[in-house]
């Protein structure tokens, strides 16, 4: 719009006739709009005359705030509500904000409190170590009780390095006292007159050596006490020291002279003699009042044997420990060296280190626990870390160990590991005996599997024919090798016996024998019992074979007269003796 | 406790010393006049309810071999000249050592105090020399030493006057 003004859409069918600043828009608009145009003219006054007394508001407000503070606390009243919500609400919504802004502030508080907590424990614990267990502390024990003074003033007087007493805060001019802070068991209410005199003593020593303002008396020494002086340009600080002062207390001092300073430049515009101001400056006064104590003494100062006191415990100390570490490593390598030696374990790392043994190897399933070994040398298994890895060995025991249980071994069959081959002796049941030779897989560190010193032992029934068998005896007359008849019955009987044992030590593969050993009595010549007695064994071989039994499994042994039989008298030994007895052998059956 | 410092000056042998001895509390002894060059005592003064305490600067007597400190009268609140009545030249050089404390403590109370009143015979001051001080706006006041008279009065005025000169803005 080159005019800048708005054309309305003719609506009405007004075009070419509408004026905005004509009289009749101007009353139409009056009786239309009228009410609404004067509220809005009243709204629109009130919008500016607030923005207006913003703006006039925000020229006053420090002036005033400026000049109702120093009028009256009424406004730091009528503040404090909401600066106390407006913190706490900027705390619950961002206390990081909050906790940088205040950390300056806060840090080195809490780093100095700590300090002094940490120091004042290290102090009290260094002076009762070093008190308690020493001659020095005797003495003062002895001192303290000599003097009638309390032990710990006596303590006090010999390890203070220094101690603040006084500080007088004195006027610069007049040198009268503006404060003055004593420790709490100096009563001295002299203050005004020894601010005075210290003046005095300022004023003198800087006329008598002609010094100008800058060049003051700033520290003299009385014996044990030291008086530092740090004169300001309205005020002196004076403190009055037992001990030795550190630079870092004069630093202090003029700290805080200075902080009075601006903290009291009114008051001391002021000042006519009225202390009372400066009662403010109290608390800043008795900050300087400190007590330092000699935990960190110069050692010099000490007595020159004081080291024995500490090295003897620490010489003994030291032995105890070294005793202990070379126990502790004795009982180590002997451990290593056990397990080392103990078949079937083989150490592939072994490490030490605090309260813990640690091992990593290989270990035959059939070895011995090495835990139970080492808690058999006394080793404290707790802190034992140990892996083995599993493994087959070939030491001669454990190949032993483990053909005995691969193999079942009976517990009456001892075994020997000769070479490759592995000899069983003993007694085993048949059955055993059988399966052991018939294996065609042997357990591994051997080869042959030696069962030939094994005795076979019987099954019981077996056991029981062969008991009958061997109980039997054959009974001749006189010079005579006829069976007689009544001794036929007790043959076939024995057959059968002997038949049953046959086939129950063949399923085992073994051979049942029976040997007939012919006896004479001792009448009569050996060549002639000789052959009487050959004569016997066949007759009841004879019986045998007709009853059975194969003629190769008997084995006639003709004794005559040797190797009798024993009677309880000679007529039943002669009759005994005139016989045939049997005995079965059981064998292996040699391979076919 | 509004505190005023209080310079007593005169020439050595004046009885400045002796003048206040039993009237103040006093840690110090005599010996510091000659070490030091000044001995303070306290004496406590009441002002009509109001209680003061008077620091009191016995500056040691001036003589030929020693001369009045200037520091010391500094920031004086009141000064207390002593004259020794029996002495013409303690007398004589007053007007002296009023200067020097003008000079040091500047215009501030001030008090003669014409001591060893008790010695009426060896009085050598007599009216013509009490006139003149008048004349300079000078407040005398005799004293004595040995009977203490005059002594008190003497502390009271010039707490007072410090009180009303230079107390009214504490």
């Amino acid at each position: 719009m080159p005019d800048g003004r708005t054309t309305p859409p003719d609506y009405l069918g007004l075009a070419g006739e509408y004026d905005p600043t004509s009289a009749e828009f101007a009353e139409l608009r009056e009786l239309l709009l009228g009410e609404e145009r004067r509220q809005l003219a009243a709204l629109q006054q009130r919008v500016e005359a607030q923005s207006k007394n913003a703006e006039e508001v925000a020229e006053l407000l420090p002036e005033a705030i400026a000049l109702r503070s120093g009028r009256d606390r009424q406004l730091a009243r009528a503040l404090a509500p909401t600066m106390e919500s407006a913190i706490s609400e900027s705390v619950r919504r961002n206390p990081r904000e909050i906790a940088t802004a205040i950390f300056p502030v806060l840090g080195p508080a809490i780093r100095k409190a700590l300090a002094e907590t940490m120091a004042a424990l290290v102090e009290s614990i260094n002076r009762a170590v070093e008190h308690t267990f020493s001659f020095r502390g005797l003495a003062w024990r002895l001192e303290a009780w000599r003097t009638g003074t309390p032990y710990a003033q006596i303590v006090l007087k010999h390890a203070l390095v220094y101690r603040v007493e006084q500080v007088f805060l004195i006027h610069a001019e007049t040198g009268l006292p503006l404060g003055h802070a004593a420790s709490p068991d100096l009563k001295s209410s002299n203050a005004d007159l020894i601010s005075g005199m210290l003046t005095a003593i300022q004023d003198f020593v800087s006329d008598s050596f002609r010094q100008q303002e800058d060049g003051r008396l700033r520290t003299f020494s009385v014996g044990e006490l030291t008086v530092l002086v740090e004169a300001g340009p309205q005020a002196v600080l004076a403190a009055v020291v037992r001990g030795q002062p550190p630079d870092t207390l004069l630093r202090k001092l003029q700290d805080r002279l200075e902080t009075i300073h601006l903290q009291f430049a009114a008051a001391f515009a002021d000042f006519s003699g009225d202390p009372a101001p400066f009662e403010a400056a109290r608390p800043l006064l008795e900050e300087c009042l400190e007590t330092v104590l000699s935990h960190d003494r110069p050692r010099a100062a000490r007595p020159r044997l004081a080291w024995l006191r500490w090295a003897v415990p620490l010489v003994l100390l030291g032995g105890a420990l070294a005793g202990l570490a070379w126990r502790s490593q004795r009982r180590w390598a002997n451990a290593v060296a056990r397990l080392e030696a103990e078949p079937g374990i083989q150490i592939v790392q072994a490490r030490r280190s605090l309260g813990t043994w640690r091992f990593r190897g290989l270990k035959d399933p059939l070895a011995a626990q090495p835990a139970v070994i080492l808690a058999g040398l006394g080793a404290d298994t707790t802190g034992l870390d140990a892996r083995w890895e599993p493994y087959l060995s070939l030491e001669p025991s454990l190949v032993v160990a483990r053909a005995r249980q691969a193999l079942a071994v009976p517990a009456t069959v001892t075994l020997r590991l000769g070479g490759d081959t592995l000899h069983a002796e003993g007694e085993a049941p048949l059955g055993w005996v059988a399966r052991a030779d018939g294996l065609s897989l042997l357990p591994p560190g051997f080869s042959v599997l030696d069962t030939r010193a094994v005795a076979a032992k019987l099954p019981a029934d077996l056991t029981a024919l062969r008991n009958r068998i061997e109980a039997e005896l054959v009974l001749f007359e006189v010079g005579s090798a006829l069976v007689a008849p009544e001794e036929r019955g007790v043959l076939d009987s024995l057959a059968t016996a002997f038949r049953g044992l046959q086939s129950g030590t063949r399923t085992f593969g073994y051979r049942a024998d029976l040997a007939l050993y012919g006896r004479t009595d001792s009448t009569g010549s050996d060549a002639l019992n000789q052959t009487l007695s050959q004569s016997r064994v066949e007759a009841v071989s004879g019986v045998l074979v007709r009853a059975g039994i194969p003629a190769e499994r008997l084995k006639g042994i003709p004794l005559g007269t040797a190797n009798p039989l024993t009677g309880r008298d000679s007529l039943q030994q002669a009759r005994l003796n005139r016989s045939v007895a049997f005995q079965v052998q059981v064998t292996r059956e040699p391979p076919r | 406790m509004i505190q005023k410092k209080v310079c007593m000056v005169g020439l050595f042998g004046t009885g400045k010393t002796s003048l206040v001895q039993q009237f103040v509390h006093s840690i110090f002894s005599v010996k510091y006049h000659s070490t030091v060059g000044v001995k303070i005592d306290r004496k406590a003064v009441d002002v009509d309810g109001t209680p003061v305490t008077l620091v009191l600067w016995d500056l040691a007597g001036r003589d030929a071999a020693q001369d009045i400190p200037a520091s010391y009268l500094r920031g004086s609140h009141a000064i207390l000249f002593v004259v020794d009545g029996t002495r013409r030249e303690t007398f004589d050089q007053l007007s002296e050592l009023q200067e020097l404390a003008r000079a040091a403590a500047g215009e501030v109370p001030s008090l003669v105090a014409l001591n060893k009143a008790d010695l009426a015979e060896q009085w050598v001051l007599g009216q013509r020399e009490e006139a003149a001080l008048a004349a300079q706006g000078r407040h005398l006041l005799k004293t004595s030493a040995k009977s203490g008279d005059g002594v008190e009065a003497a502390f009271s005025w010039l707490a007072r006057e410090t009180i009303r000169d230079g107390g009214s803005a504490s």
